[in-house]
């Protein structure tokens, strides 16, 4: 699952990084809203962590702006609270909000219903065969018993999960699980997709030859 | 509010009142003036019919010779009660029917002689009429019952006495009360309506003007007065009322919105801190993780800081205590101090500093008029291009002392320009970050010079710079 978070402030930009990344996701980040716009634009991200205030392109231009030619989830953060500024948040085609100061563990929960929703899964478990995913608690389970996956074998797991049936292609999945900033081979997606094989059984993820994995 | 506490009630009770009072009088005297009336023309009717009776008893003929024993009595009236027919018979021609029993007036007579004898009685008079007390000359009046009686002596010693029923006219003069009683009792009630309706009328806009400010007062500080006829006394006051709702409403307005701003402004580095702490104790961290998190948190924590002086000094300064310290002092030292202990930040920012200083005697306080200085030198080194100039000058013009500091930046746009001495009005929209900008500067700079009487105007072109100037009343000679 790949993320940006588009924030002026250093320190808080740093922080939100260094969380999201702790819980395995993928996090580009951007420092101002002409950054953040063109990165919104030229990338398929899960989500959008975006701060309303922000110099030169706010978050309500920058949010306008993106919709016209994208529909990733975004969500908004600011230290308005009145309703108005969150109507007008949700009306300018936010997909959700949270008021500074937050707790890391809204955020990431918000975050995770967010990508959820948008793959079109209201509940927390995805039910695959005998493979249980639960992606509230990032627990997988295999005939009752939970399995032991890294946080990017999970992420593989849960985006071709919500893409069930589909193939993802190896780019796609490269872009959703690996940030800007990591240069490991591509090879890596191939011993991530062997490793959950090994654990979740070698008919869990098909491949599909030339063009990418699928969940069947 | 006690009913009979209120201006209503109260004036409503003086108005019965005088009414009450206005209105017993004229009853009272309309009854008087009436009965004195029916009285007098009686009276003059008696007067009338009494006059042929007492001519019955002068001596008409020639009167006793005056050697005569005893001149009254004379052989002319005899001493006995003459019988009636005689009397009656010797009354003037027409007038017989004067006391006619059958006239219905129910006119009478009695004469009695000085033996207090009844002489002679009209047929009409009622039985048992006393003589009345004797009195001088003149003739008197009496009510007996509904009997009224005019009477007379005369010279010779005998009492005529004439009288009538004043039953009717006594009935008529009640009736005649009444109705005056009657109509002062509708007047009053008129009055009483018509007083009420007027003082509801008048109070009318009172208990508009207290509903409404009653709901200001409850906190719906959009309400206003609104009244019909704004013409009179009530609706001038009315008006006063709403300018000063509209006035108290802006100032909440602004007072409240400052108090989100600053709440906002708080948020970031409290984000800052919450986050950064969290994402922390996630997990085992390395030391340069923490000592990079732990430096985060302290600029976090000292922004807060900067914040928080920044909002209690504009609070002192709101609150007006910072008059309390007023000293002689000279501008120009004040700004050359300033300017030196900011060269070193200028050059760090390859901005030259210039000063232009010429003495300036003021009265003030020092401390917050070297503020003044270090926040708009502060502020021109900051909004200025690499390589550009600060220029200070201060001095005396007229009655005035000022300092000026000019920058070669940006410039300030037009839209921007009436509100920059706003609180956290940022013209560039950035937030205040670790630049150490708080978004208060100029307010605290501007609450500053307004503490000390003085103005602070700013003129600016975009892209040539802008010009600060705070003027301040000069120190007179001998100060």
């Amino acid at each position: 699952m790949r993320l940006l978070v588009i924030e002026d402030e250093d320190d808080l930009r740093a922080s939100l990084a260094l969380a999201l990344r702790d819980s395995g996701y993928a996090v580009d980040l951007a420092a101002d809203g002409g950054e953040g716009l063109y990165k919104a634009g030229n990338s398929d991200y899960d989500a959008i962590v975006l701060d309303v205030m922000l110099p030169r392109l706010d978050g309500w231009e920058l949010l306008r702006q993106l919709r016209l030619t994208r529909q990733t989830p975004v969500l908004l953060l600011t230290a308005r609270d009145a309703p108005k500024d969150r109507v007008r948040g949700l009306d300018t085609g936010a997909d959700d909000y949270l008021v500074k100061p937050f707790n890391l563990d809204e955020l990431r929960a918000r975050l995770r219903a967010l990508i959820r929703r948008t793959a079109g899964r209201a509940g927390n478990v995805i039910v695959i065969g005998t493979v249980a995913l639960d992606t509230a608690a990032r627990m997988v389970r295999r005939d009752g018993r939970p399995v032991a996956l890294t946080a990017r074998e999970y992420f593989l797991v849960e985006y071709l999960a919500l893409h069930q049936g589909q193939v993802v292609t190896r780019t796609a999945l490269y872009e959703h699980l690996f940030d800007e900033d990591d240069n490991t081979f591509s090879n890596l997606l191939d011993v991530h997709v062997s490793n959950v094989r090994k654990k979740l059984g070698a008919e869990f993820i098909v491949t599909d030859r030339g063009h990418g994995y699928r969940i069947p | 509010m006690k009913p009979f506490r209120s201006i209503r009630w109260r004036l409503q009770f003086w108005h019965a009142m005088l009414l009450a009072a206005v209105l017993a009088g004229l009853v009272v005297t309309g009854h008087r003036l009436r009965r004195t009336e029916i009285f007098h023309e009686t009276d003059q009717q008696l007067g009338q019919r009494l006059d042929p009776v007492a001519a019955l008893f002068r001596p008409a003929r020639p009167p006793p010779p005056p050697g005569g024993p005893g001149g009254r009595g004379g052989p002319g009236l005899p001493p006995n009660p003459s019988p009636l027919p005689r009397g009656l018979a010797a009354l003037p021609p027409g007038t017989e029917n004067l006391f006619a029993a059958t006239s219905g007036d129910g006119f009478y007579f009695v004469a009695w002689n000085r033996n207090a004898v009844e002489l002679a009685r009209s047929a009409s008079a009622p039985a048992g009429v006393p003589l009345p007390d004797d009195t001088e000359d003149a003739p008197a009046a009496r009510m007996r019952g509904t009997l009224r009686e005019v009477y007379r002596f005369l010279p010779s010693g005998e009492c005529v006495l004439a009288g009538c029923d004043l039953r009717e006219q006594l009935a008529g003069l009640a009736r005649f009360g009444w109705l005056l009683g009657g109509t002062g009792l509708v007047i009053f009630a008129c009055g009483l309506a018509g007083g009420w309706w007027i003082t509801d009328r008048a109070l009318q806009p009172l208990a508009e003007i207290s509903s409404t400010a009653g709901r200001i007062a409850r906190g719906d500080l959009s309400q206003r007065i609104q009244l019909a006829e704004t013409d009179d006394e009530l609706g001038e006051m009315a008006g006063v009322l709403n300018e000063t709702f509209d006035r108290l409403e802006a100032n909440f307005a602004r007072q409240a919105r400052f108090t989100a701003d600053a709440s906002h402004e708080l948020r970031t580095p409290l984000t800052i801190l919450l986050t950064q702490t969290q994402a922390m104790l996630a997990r085992e961290r390395s030391p340069e993780e923490y000592r990079a998190s732990l430096a985060a948190c302290e600029r976090a924590a000292r922004r807060m800081r900067r914040l928080v002086e920044s909002l209690l000094a504009l609070a002192r300064l709101d609150s007006g205590d910072a008059a309390a310290r007023r000293e002689p002092c000279d501008l120009a030292a004040i700004a050359d101090e300033t300017v030196e202990l900011l060269r070193p930040l200028a050059e760090e920012a390859k901005i030259t500093l210039r000063a232009d200083l010429a003495p300036a005697a003021c009265f003030g306080d020092p401390d917050r008029l070297a503020q003044v200085v270090t926040n708009l030198v502060g502020n021109a080194i900051q909004h200025n291009r690499p390589g550009g100039e600060v220029t200070v000058k201060a001095g005396r013009r007229d009655q005035q002392v000022f300092v000026t500091v000019a920058d070669t930046g940006p410039g300030i746009a037009g839209v921007d320009l009436p509100h920059i001495f706003e609180r956290f009005y940022r013209a560039d929209k950035v937030r205040a970050g670790a630049s150490g900008r708080t978004g208060l500067g100029l307010a605290i700079t501007q609450a500053i010079v307004e503490s000390h009487d003085g103005t602070l105007e700013v003129s600016s072109e975009v892209g040539r710079g802008s010009v600060f100037t705070a003027t301040f009343p000069a120190a007179r000679p001998g100060e």
